[in-house]
């Protein structure tokens, strides 16, 4: 009684908290202020169109965006086998399918690289088989843009099908509708949301990766060197480009959060 | 349940509390400039100095009790930057005259203490038989990026021998490069002498043709932030045991006295 006539009276938070929480805001805000102050504003454009930027914009585009709609192809099935599977099996595949999230990056380069290199459990076959070699080609950029990126739509897709109420799906079931078709016409228009969430996420990360790419697809400008690489590389040679890509990279972050914030809202609302 | 939980929280709580007393004890006392943070040597060296250096290093704190060296390895052009932005270096060991010299206005003074060359290192179960190899399409070789020491000379000898084939991958540093071909995802490879006998009996190499383009020098010197006792490091790199070391990693150009 007594704590409800608080809460409902004076809403406010300490100020102790309050301040503690703006210095942790400021954490966040002051670098990014201060990489935005180093970027040479009049001469953005030319900075961006300058060849090399262009090599890795274009590298960086058409990789991270396979990237993304190969993890939609998938990663939402494997979102909906995590809603709706046994929960003996799924509560183990769950840390599984999330944990690139938590692995150092380079960890991720060196484990695709055990799998898919010339000499890699899998890559080894293929290059026997036919000569070819995934590491230092596009391809190799879209598969560690895709282990990366996936494990986070697959985090907010399998959230959105929970909340799909399972009565939805049963129903149809009694109608006459295959457990595939309930997918097709019930679920995953159902997750619409939740899917373009997860498409975008997992993009933007496929967009930032930096680490596994470097180790496992190496660094050559026009076919492997994306825009974080282009960043580190021309730090050294060219800083006032590498200040403008990485506003753009910036814009591109905060543009996607606030894109998603709406969406993520409405996914995870239930609607 | 909420036992467990304030158990959870209160752990997470002591983990970042002593990640944090950690982390600001060391900048407190290198503010303060305690004896202790005056005993720290911060080394900022090149990739290809990792093993030496690290051996070295380990030598010079045998010898000196109470003195301790950190290393941070790097590609010189990637430590000359940090270092023009305020890293924290007593002592910067570069593979290139040109990133030595633009740290020039924080290192005024400094040495050349060894000389290194790069080679076309391959491995041995698949040798490659002539430079002129690299430019065969087939063979899959990396080199470090041209801005890099390893780099440039990479650049200036392959010139000298006429490549025009282009490698899959230019690497930020030479450690970046030799992973490449120990992991054998690639035929060859454009590194250091002394990177090709630390990676064992499995690689070997072809020497470039033009051996002094091929080269480069090491020069080493203080930062004029430097703490007292970084100098006592350099005079160890060219004492008779760092020359040991350095020998014995195959680098060349040593100095011998006078």
């Amino acid at each position: 009684m007594a704590c409800t006539q608080v809460a409902k009276k004076n809403p406010t938070v300490s100020p102790a908290i309050t301040a503690i929480g703006f210095v942790g805001l400021l954490v966040v805000l002051l670098p990014v202020i201060a990489l935005l102050s180093r970027v040479p504003w009049s001469n953005l454009l030319n900075q961006l169109t300058s060849e090399s930027s262009i090599n890795a914009i274009r590298v960086s585009l058409i990789t991270s965006v396979i990237a993304a709609l190969i993890s939609v192809l998938l990663g939402v099935p494997l979102a909906w086998y995590l809603a709706r599977g046994p929960e003996g099996i799924t509560k183990w595949l769950r840390p599984i399918v999330i944990s690139p999230l938590v692995m150092p990056p380079t960890v991720a380069g060196l484990a695709l690289l055990t799998l898919m290199g010339r000499n890699g459990l899998l890559g080894k076959f293929i290059y026997e088989q036919t000569g070819w070699a995934m590491p230092f080609t596009m391809a190799a950029v879209v598969l560690a843009g895709i282990f990366v990126g996936m494990p986070f739509l697959v985090l907010v897709v399998e959230a959105v099908f929970r909340q799909i109420p399972v009565e939805l799906e049963e129903a149809a079931q009694t109608l006459g509708a295959n457990p595939s078709k309930v997918f097709l016409r019930i679920s995953f228009p159902l997750a619409r949301g939740g899917v373009i969430s997860g498409l975008v996420l997992a993009w933007a990360r496929a967009l930032g990766e930096f680490g596994a790419t470097l180790t496992f697809a190496g660094s050559l400008p026009g076919v492997t060197r994306t825009l974080p690489m282009e960043v580190y590389v021309a730090m050294e040679v060219d800083p006032a480009s590498a200040y403008s890509i990485s506003a753009m990279l910036v814009v591109i972050a905060i543009t996607v959060v606030f894109l998603l914030r709406s969406n993520l809202i409405k996914a995870f609302s239930g609607r | 349940m909420r036992r467990t939980f304030r158990a959870v929280t209160s752990l997470v709580v002591v983990a970042v509390l002593s990640a944090c007393s950690a982390g600001t004890g060391k900048g407190a006392s290198d503010v303060s400039g305690s004896p202790e943070s005056q005993n720290t040597i911060t080394v900022f060296a090149a990739s290809s100095l990792t093993k030496s250096f690290t051996e070295i290093g380990k030598q010079f704190e045998a010898e000196n009790p109470g003195l301790k060296v950190v290393f941070s390895f790097g590609a010189s052009s990637t430590l000359a930057e940090q270092i023009n932005s305020g890293a924290p270096a007593d002592v910067f060991a570069s593979a290139s005259k040109k990133s030595m010299d633009s740290v020039a206005a924080l290192i005024p003074n400094s040495k050349v203490f060894a000389t290194n060359r790069v080679v076309v290192a391959y491995p041995v179960a698949k040798p490659l038989k002539a430079i002129a190899d690299l430019n065969n399409p087939a063979i899959k070789w990396v080199q470090c990026d041209h801005q890099v020491p390893c780099g440039i000379a990479a650049d200036a000898a392959l010139t000298a021998d006429g490549v025009t084939g282009t490698p899959v991958s230019l690497e930020p540093d030479v450690k970046s490069v030799t992973g490449k071909l120990t992991a054998l995802e690639v035929d060859a490879a454009i590194i250091y002498a002394t990177d090709v006998k630390s990676s064992g009996s499995d690689f070997a190499a072809l020497e470039f043709s033009n051996q002094e383009k091929a080269t480069t020098k090491y020069p080493i010197g203080v930062t004029l932030s430097a703490k007292s006792k970084a100098q006592a490091f350099v005079d160890f790199v060219f004492s008779e045991a760092g020359i040991k070391v350095l020998g014995q990693a195959g680098f060349g150009g040593l100095y011998t006295g006078g």
